[in-house]
């Protein structure tokens, strides 16, 4: 098995960790690895501590390591709250800290300013790695223009290197085709954009904002109209009124945004307008932390709104999966004419990795059946109120019961037009390991690395409501469950006991706003 | 001439000024012979948003406050269509402030037209926005302690490009020639119509409002 390098970039916000991570990335992508990348950042602007992660290998990465194999600490002190991260040949640079003793401040003197650790860092990476030099000075000409200082940082941070330092011996990356970075919010984007989107409406919030950069960033391409007004309820209320004007709309926010947004779930359940939710989850309660990751979110996404009436909930696992799931929420909230929410989080809204080039999918469009306003048909109104066919309000009590089974019915083929679960490792072991959203990808990471292996199933949900009957079955024929969650109160298992049977033998949960990283659970898993 | 009553019969209290809304509307949208298939009414929740029922015309009846919103989606969605939000002052300048405030900084070619009764009457008569201070009512039988909101001096003040009037329903011929100004206009426009509400707001005679 090849071996994953894991690289961390560490400093106060406003040195430019997220931009030289970027680079890196996009350097180590155009060599031929393959990437997950993560970052850490509390709720400031400038100062604080901010970290920016990748792993890579010549074979597909599920997750960042936890385990570091290079740390740069951009400014002094920043590495010693990473020690539970180094191994013994952690390579850790610092200026004039006690590690390996890199001058970024006597190099940016030479440089004529203080902001040029980044670069002088992706000129060492560039040594280190073997990369090649000509595209990542190509990259950073592209991000920062010919004859910025920003070149001559990176050549002196690599000529540094190639003075002080030995390259690692990582295996050169192979030709893999078609591959663009995405973090879990553009492929989201990508998703909505490729079932025909037509109006995204959003008020920022982290971690869902990315989202809304993305589609404002590339609206007059993908000629869509992208709105930011007053409030998260104007938010939901505008997508209402565009979808009854016959246009596919969808919005985005967190947790917070989510509660104020949840009258429309019910609306749009009544009146018959299919809308698309994208929630990215955060820790809560209320403002939380805005800036971590958490699975806190599942059971209020499956229960928002008052009354009785179906809704979709999807939770994607990895970026190909939120293209997909981006793309079947906005088809089946047009099939049914009804709520559908996308379940992201922290972890994979702001993370990014390599994929296919989503842009050269084809569009594929669901029509909503609806009768819309200016194209000749009859004429309707559509109601909040109980209403028949026609949209007018009835109060009596057999049109009332009518009205609610006619919604209720849809569940048949709802169930039908779901999202099937994924079910990795060896279907016929013992143990199986059970969870939903980004986990998988510590997941799959931890289960590549196990010389146990074969000794465990995984069970990933994307359909989180309604939810499949077979999955209890599907469980029930292992003898030891396990189930992973990024949360402290197994939402997953409140939903699922509350559907159909199901024991779970172990149960693995994490809410400290951090995901879950391959080694946790293979430490976990081999207890 | 287009039709633009739905049929069924209006459940309003006998000499509501609803009645005067309701006719006058349908009036001007026959006496302007818009396109009713690209007509949309929006409305709120409350006495003047059962209109919806009433009307033949493309519509929404929205949540409580959430008319102007889901007006401005639709013609954002679709700016060949006609689109009318109508609601009371409970929704319009209680619920759904900040829309309104928003839709006339953004100057979208809607008419807003809001039955302002000073009263929630359809839930038998608490105080709105539009109570003036001291006023006794169901939910505030000490008097209201908040100064009455004046709508079309906000809005004014907001944005001085968009229209915003005052129109009182014991002048239905104004009433009629003011929703045919706001909704030949181009850009936002407020119409707020003065009633009185005939079941709850007989303590209100004896107020200036």
């Amino acid at each position: 098995m090849n071996k994953v390098w894991t690289i961390k970039i560490a400093g106060p916000a406003g040195t430019g960790i997220k931009s030289a991570g970027l680079l890196l990335a996009k350097m180590l992508n155009e060599s031929g690895y393959f990437l997950q990348d993560y970052s850490e950042y509390p709720s400031l602007v400038r100062g604080g501590h901010n970290t920016y992660q990748v792993s890579f290998s010549v074979n597909k990465v599920y997750c960042v390591h936890k385990k570091l194999d290079i740390f740069i600490s951009l400014v002094s002190g920043h590495w010693q709250e990473h020690e539970s991260e180094f191994k013994k040949e952690t390579l850790i640079f610092a200026d004039n800290d006690g590690k390996i003793n890199i001058p970024f401040k006597e190099i940016c003197g030479e440089l004529g300013g203080n902001i040029y650790a980044n670069t002088i860092s992706l000129g060492l990476l560039a040594f280190l790695l073997n990369l090649d030099k000509n595209f990542a000075k190509k990259n950073i000409e592209g991000a920062f223009g010919n004859d910025s200082i920003n070149s001559k940082a990176f050549e002196m941070g690599y000529s540094w290197a190639e003075k002080n330092c030995q390259r690692l011996p990582i295996e050169k990356g192979k030709e893999i085709e078609e591959k663009i970075i995405v973090d879990g919010n553009e492929a989201v984007g990508w998703g909505l954009y490729k079932a025909g989107l037509e109006m995204f409406v959003s008020y920022p919030m982290t971690p869902a904002s990315g989202l809304l950069h993305f589609l404002a960033k590339n609206m007059d391409e993908f000629k869509i109209k992208v709105i930011h007004p007053e409030d998260e309820i104007a938010v939901a209320s505008i997508a209402s009124g565009a979808s009854m004007a016959g246009t596919r709309s969808a919005v985005g926010t967190s947790g917070g945004g989510f509660a104020l947004m949840t009258e429309t779930i019910s609306f749009n359940a009544q009146a018959g307008l299919g809308v698309v939710y994208f929630l990215s989850q955060r820790p809560g309660p209320a403002t939380g932390m805005p800036t971590w990751t958490s699975q806190g979110d599942l059971l209020f996404a499956v229960h928002s709104g008052h009354g009785e009436f179906p809704k979709i909930v999807l939770a994607a696992g990895d970026h190909e999966e939120a293209f997909e799931l981006g793309k079947l929420a906005l088809n089946l909230a047009n099939k049914f004419d009804i709520p559908v929410i996308i379940l992201s989080d922290k972890n994979l809204s702001e993370s990014s990795a390599n994929t296919r080039d989503f842009n050269k999918e084809k569009i594929e469009k669901i029509e909503s059946l609806k009768v819309v306003p200016g194209k000749g048909q009859k004429i309707k109104l559509y109601n909040s109120y109980e209403h028949n066919d026609e949209g007018f309000s009835v109060e009596g009590a057999e049109e009332s019961k009518k009205a609610t089974d006619i919604r209720l019915n849809k569940i048949k083929d709802i169930l039908a037009a779901m999202p099937k679960v994924n079910l990795y490792g060896n279907n016929k072991a013992k143990k199986i390991i059970v969870a939903w959203g980004s986990s998988k990808g510590a997941i799959l990471e931890a289960l590549k690395e196990m010389e146990n292996k074969e000794d465990f199933a995984f069970l990933q949900i994307k359909g989180m409501w309604p939810l499949d009957p077979k999955i209890g079955q599907i469980i029930g024929a292992f003898k030891e469950k396990i189930l992973v969650e990024n949360n402290a109160t197994a939402q997953l298992e409140t939903l699922l006991k509350s559907q159909m049977t199901v024991e779970f033998t172990k149960k693995l949960l994490k809410y400290d706003g951090r995901p879950f990283f391959p080694e946790e659970i293979k430490e976990a898993l081999n207890d | 001439m287009t039709n633009w009553r739905s049929g069924v019969i209006p459940t309003w209290c006998p000499g509501c000024e609803d009645y005067v809304i309701y006719a006058g509307l349908q009036g001007t949208l026959a006496k302007m012979n818009l396109d009713q298939d690209k007509t949309v009414i929006v409305y709120d929740i409350g006495c003047i948003g059962n209109m919806a029922d009433f009307v033949k015309a493309w519509g929404v009846h929205s949540l409580h406050g959430r008319c102007i919103p889901t007006a401005v989606g639709i013609k954002l969605a679709n700016p060949e269509l006609n689109v009318i939000a109508i609601g009371g002052d409970g929704g319009i300048y209680g619920e759904g402030l900040s829309h309104l405030v928003a839709a006339a900084r953004l100057n979208i070619d809607i008419t807003v037209i809001v039955a302002n009764n000073h009263l929630y009457s359809l839930t038998t008569g608490q105080s709105s926005p539009t109570t003036p201070r001291g006023t006794k009512t169901k939910s505030t039988p000490h008097g209201v302690p908040s100064v009455a909101l004046i709508p079309v001096e906000l809005i004014k003040t907001v944005n001085p490009e968009v229209d915003a009037e005052h129109i009182n329903c014991k002048e239905p011929l104004k009433v009629n020639e003011a929703m045919e100004r706001a909704i030949s206009k181009k850009g936002f426009h407020l119409l707020d119509l003065e009633q009185l509400c005939v079941s709850f707001g007989k303590q209100l005679i004896e107020k200036k409002v």
